[in-house]
C-alpha cells in the first residue's frame, strides 16, 4: 500500500497495517502458531462463556465420582472375600480399570459434541467465511478448531483425574500405568475430535455430522467387537493339528484300591480339531480404543499374587494378545508334565509371550483422526471450486 | 496501490490496457453529452491501477448461471456502485473478487493481485458479506481484536485499531457488551468495522446499508467518501438506488449475471428522466404546458386533470403537480424560467427519481 501518498493520521484507514504486500501467510497449507492460537482462543472463549459448558463439566465430574465410589465399594467387598486375599492386589487394579474405561466411555461420548459441529455450525452461523477471508490459512483454522475441541475434551479428562488418582492410591497399581493411560486417553480424545472435525466439514447439517461421528465411534468400539465375534466361524474350521497328549489306551490299569493309576505316557499324535484363526481378525480388536488403553497399560504390580484375579485391563490384554497369536502350531495337552513345569504351562497363554497390539491400534486411530483433519483442511480451502450442495459462502 | 505494482511496472496485459474510467459501454443507452472532467485519482498515476479489473468473469452453480459474463473496472479513489436486481449475481461476483470462489472463466485482478492465486489479494481486501453472523458471546471489541489477530496485527496494534474503529462506527458504548445484544443495524456497523480492521486497499461491501437507520446511512456515505478520497477502491453493491446516488462516483449495472452498462453517476444525471413539477394552480400550469408543447403526464395517483371541469372563472385555483421528461438540468432551468415568466405559480421542480434509479429503470425497459 502506498501509504506515502496518504496522510498517516487517518481515522478510517488507520495507520499502515502490517499486512501490506504479498506474504506467505494464509495460503492453504501454511501454519503458524500465531494463527492456530488465534482460532483456538476464539473457539475456547466462546465455549467457556456458555453455561452449558460448566454444567456438562459438573455432570461429568459427578458421574465419574459416583461410578468411582461404587466401584470402590464393590471391589472392596469382593476383595475381602477373595481366597487369595490381598486387598492391595485386587481393589486397586480393578478399580483403576473400571474408572479408566468409564472415563474413556464418557470421553468418547462427549468429544463428538465438542468437535462435530465446529465447521458446519460456523458455516450455518455465517461466521466461517469471515474467518477464511482473513490471512488465516485453512490449515490454521482446522488445527485451531482441533486444538480447541481437544483442550475442551482434556478439561473433562482433568475433571476425572482425581478419581483416577483415587483408584491409583487404592494400591497395587503401577505408577507407569497411570501416566500411560492418561496419555492414551488424551490421544484417543484427540482422534475423536479429528474425526468429528472431518465430518463437520463434510456435511451441511450439524445433526448429520454429529450422527456420523457417533457412528464412527460406535464402529470402533462396539461394531468392531461384534464383527469380530461374528467372524469367528468364518475363520475357523476343523484342521489336522499335532498334539502332545496322554495315550490312554496304553495306560496301565488303575490301582483297584485307591482308584488312582499311573498316568499314561504322553506322546505326539496327529488329530483333527476345531481351530480358530483369530490371527486373521485380531485387528478388529486392536482398533478398539478400549483395547488400546487396556493393552498399553503396564501390568499391575502383584508381587503377593501369582495371578491377577480380577483386573479388567489385564484380562483384555491377555485376550487380545492371544487372539493375535492365533492357534499354536501344536497343542500340549499333557497335564501330567505341567505339575513339574507348571509356570511354563501358564505362561503359554500369558501376556509376556504375545507382542503388544496397542501400537497398531493407536496408529490406526491416529490415522483416522489425521484423515478427518486433512479432509477438513481440503474442504476449507479457498477459493472454492465446488460448493457443498445447498450451501452459500455468504 | 500495492507494493507489488511498483515492482512490476507494465506487466499485466489486460489490466494495464484498460482505461481507469468506466469501460466503453457497448450497451450504453445514450452516450452522455456533457461529461464532467474526470477527476484523476491521486494514486492511479501508473496505468496498472490498484483497483479492480475483471474480464469475462463467469461462475455457475449447477444449472444456474449466477455470473455469466462480467467486465468490470473499478478505479481507486472512487466509490463504485454495483447495481442490479435480486439474483443478478452481485453477491457471487463479490465472492469471486474477495477470493472465496473460483470463477469458471475470466480473469480478475484486485489491487494488482489475482485473488484465486493466493492470499496476497486477501491481505489488501476488506469484505463485508451481505449476511453474516458474529461470534455472539464475544464483545464487539473482542470481535475486532480477533480479526486483527487473524490479519496478523500485533496485539497492541489490534487493540488500538479496534478502539479506533469502534469510535468510527459509533459503537463505543457497546464495545464491551456481547455481540448478541447488538441490533441488526449495529451488527451491520460492526461488520463494516471488521472489514476495515487491516486497513484494506480495496473494500468490497455487499448491501452494507441494509438495516441501517438514516443517521448511520449518512455516516456510511461519509465514511466511504472519505476512504475513496484517500485513494481506496470501494465497490458497493445494492439494489436500493437512492442511497447509492449520493455516494457513488461510478455505477456498474448487472442483470442476470452480465454487465449491462457502466457509467459515471454524474453522466447518468444528464440523461432523460422524469422530473416532478408542482404548482399552486394546476389548471394554469396545464394550460401553459399545452401551449408550450411540453409533453407531460399527470402525477401518479393524482385525480385526472380536467375532469368534469366547470368554467375556469368560477373554479378556485387548486394545487397539484405533473411529471415532465427532461434531459439535463439546463433544460430544467429553462423550463422553470419560462413557466415563472408566464405567470404560472410554480412551487417546486425536482427529479422524480434518483439518477441511478431512472438509469436502471431505463435499462430494464430496454431489455423487455
Ligand atoms: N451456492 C449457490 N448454489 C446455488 N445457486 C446459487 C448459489 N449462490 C447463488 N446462487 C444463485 O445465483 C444467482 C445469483 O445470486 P446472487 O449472486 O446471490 O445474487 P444477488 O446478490 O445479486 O441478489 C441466484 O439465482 C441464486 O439463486
Ligand atoms: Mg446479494
Amino acid at each position: 500500500m502506498s501509504t506515502e501518498t496518504q496522510p498517516s493520521s487517518v481515522d478510517p484507514t488507520g495507520s499502515a497495517a502490517t499486512s501490506s504486500g504479498p506474504r506467505p501467510h494464509g495460503s492453504t497449507w501454511s501454519v503458524t502458531w500465531h494463527g492456530v492460537r488465534t482460532v483456538a482462543r476464539l473457539e475456547l472463549r466462546q465455549r467457556v462463556r456458555s453455561t452449558r459448558w460448566i454444567v456438562s463439566l459438573v455432570v461429568f465430574g459427578v458421574l465419574v465420582g459416583l461410578v468411582t465410589t461404587l466401584t470402590w465399594a464393590f471391589t472392596r467387598s469382593m476383595g475381602s472375600d477373595m481366597i487369595y486375599g490381598g486387598m492391595s492386589g485386587v481393589v486397586g487394579p480393578t478399580m483403576f480399570g473400571f474408572i479408566v474405561f468409564f472415563v474413556l466411555f464418557l470421553g468418547l461420548l462427549v468429544s463428538p459434541t465438542l468437535s462435530a459441529t465446529a465447521v458446519n455450525g460456523d458455516r450455518n452461523a455465517g461466521t466461517l467465511a469471515t474467518l477464511q477471508i482473513t490471512l488465516l490459512s485453512a490449515t490454521e483454522i482446522v488445527l485451531g478448531k482441533l486444538l480447541a475441541s481437544w483442550v475442551a475434551s482434556l478439561a473433562f479428562l482433568a475433571v476425572s483425574l482425581p478419581f483416577i488418582a483415587w483408584a491409583f492410591l487404592a494400591g497395587g497399581n503401577n505408577p507407569a500405568a497411570v501416566v500411560v493411560t492418561v496419555l492414551l486417553l488424551a490421544a484417543l480424545l484427540a482422534v475423536v475430535c479429528g474425526i468429528g472435525l472431518g465430518f463437520s466439514a463434510l456435511t451441511t447439517r450439524t445433526a448429520g455430522s454429529a450422527v456420523l461421528t457417533y457412528v464412527s465411534v460406535a464402529s470402533l468400539t462396539v461394531l468392531s467387537l461384534v464383527v469380530f465375534g461374528l467372524s469367528v466361524p468364518l475363520v475357523s474350521g476343523d484342521e489336522e493339528v499335532r498334539v502332545y497328549e496322554a495315550d490312554w489306551s496304553s495306560a496301565p490299569d488303575a490301582d483297584p484300591e485307591t482308584g488312582w493309576g499311573d498316568d499314561p505316557e504322553c506322546e505326539w499324535t496327529e488329530r483333527t480339531q476345531y481351530v480358530v484363526h483369530t490371527e486373521r481378525t485380531w485387528w478388529l480388536l486392536a482398533i478398539n480404543p478400549f483395547v488400546v488403553v487396556a493393552d498399553a497399560a503396564p501390568p499391575a504390580v502383584n508381587d503377593d499374587n501369582r495371578f491377577v484375579v480380577f483386573d479388567p485391563l489385564a484380562a483384555i490384554r491377555e485376550g487380545v494378545r492371544t487372539a493375535r497369536q492365533g492357534p499354536p502350531a501344536e497343542y500340549d495337552y499333557c497335564w501330567q508334565e505341567m505339575s513339574s513345569d507348571e509356570q511354563a504351562g501358564i505362561t503359554a497363554f500369558d501376556t509376556h509371550d504375545g507382542p503388544p497390539v496397542w501400537p497398531w491400534g493407536l496408529a490406526a486411530n491416529l490415522l483416522l483422526g489425521a484423515g478427518g483433519v486433512l479432509l477438513a483442511i481440503r474442504r476449507l480451502q479457498i477459493p472454492y471450486r465446488n460448493l457443498p450442495k445447498g450451501t452459500r459462502v455468504a | 496501490m500495492s507494493t507489488s505494482d511498483d515492482r512490476t511496472p507494465p506487466a499485466e496485459p489486460d489490466a494495464t490496457a484498460a482505461p481507469s474510467v468506466p469501460a466503453p459501454p457497448p450497451a450504453d443507452p445514450s452516450p452522455p453529452t456533457t461529461r464532467p472532467p474526470v477527476t484523476v485519482p491521486p494514486t492511479s498515476s501508473s496505468p496498472a491501477h490498484g483497483g479492480i479489473v475483471a474480464r469475462g468473469v463467469r461462475r455457475s452453480f449447477g444449472a444456474v448461471h449466477a455470473v455469466a459474463g462480467v467486465d468490470l473496472d473499478v478505479r481507486p479513489g472512487a466509490v463504485t456502485a454495483l447495481v442490479g436486481p435480486n439474483g443478478s449475481g452481485k453477491t457471487t461476483l463479490l465472492l469471486v473478487l474477495a477470493g472465496l470462489l473460483v470463477p469458471d472463466a475470466g480473469t480478475v485482478s484486485v489491487a494488482g493481485h489475482d485473488p484465486t492465486a493466493g492470499p496476497a489479494a486477501r491481505a489488501v481486501t476488506g469484505w463485508m458479506p451481505d449476511s453474516f453472523g458474529t461470534w455472539d458471546s464475544l464483545t464487539a471489541r473482542e470481535v475486532l481484536t480477533t480479526v486483527g489477530a487473524a490479519y496478523r496485527l500485533t496485539p497492541e496494534h489490534a487493540e488500538h485499531r479496534a478502539a479506533e474503529l469502534l469510535d468510527l462506527v459509533h459503537l463505543r458504548e457497546l464495545a464491551d457488551s456481547p455481540a448478541h445484544v447488538l441490533s441488526r443495524g449495529q451488527k451491520q456497523r460492526l461488520g463494516l468495522a471488521r472489514a476495515l480492521v487491516h486497513d484494506p486497499q480495496v473494500l468490497l461491501l455487499d448491501e452494507p446499508a441494509s438495516g441501517l437507520d438514516p443517521r448511520s446511512r449518512v455516516d456510511l456515505r461519509e465514511l466511504l467518501r472519505e476512504l475513496a478520497a484517500r485513494g481506496r477502491t470501494v465497490l458497493v453493491s445494492s439494489h436500493v438506488l437512492v442511497e447509492l446516488d449520493e455516494m457513488a462516483d461510478d455505477a456498474v449495472f448487472i442483470s442476470q449475471g452480465r454487465t449491462v452498462a457502466a457509467q459515471e453517476v454524474a453522466a447518468v444525471a444528464t440523461q432523460w428522466r422524469p422530473w416532478r413539477l408542482r404548482t399552486l394552480d394546476l389548471d394554469a400550469l396545464v394550460r401553459w404546458l399545452e401551449a408550450a408543447h411540453v409533453p407531460w403526464q399527470p402525477e401518479p395517483g393524482a385525480p385526472p386533470v380536467g375532469d368534469f371541469s366547470p368554467p375556469d372563472e368560477v373554479r378556485p385555483a387548486r394545487p397539484g403537480g405533473v411529471v415532465v421528461q427532461l434531459d439535463t438540468e439546463a433544460t430544467a432551468a429553462a423550463l422553470l424560467r419560462d413557466a415563472v415568466g408566464a405567470g404560472v405559480p410554480i412551487a417546486s421542480l425536482a427529479p422524480a427519481s434518483g439518477a441511478l434509479e431512472s438509469a436502471y429503470l431505463a435499462l430494464e425497459e430496454e431489455r423487455r
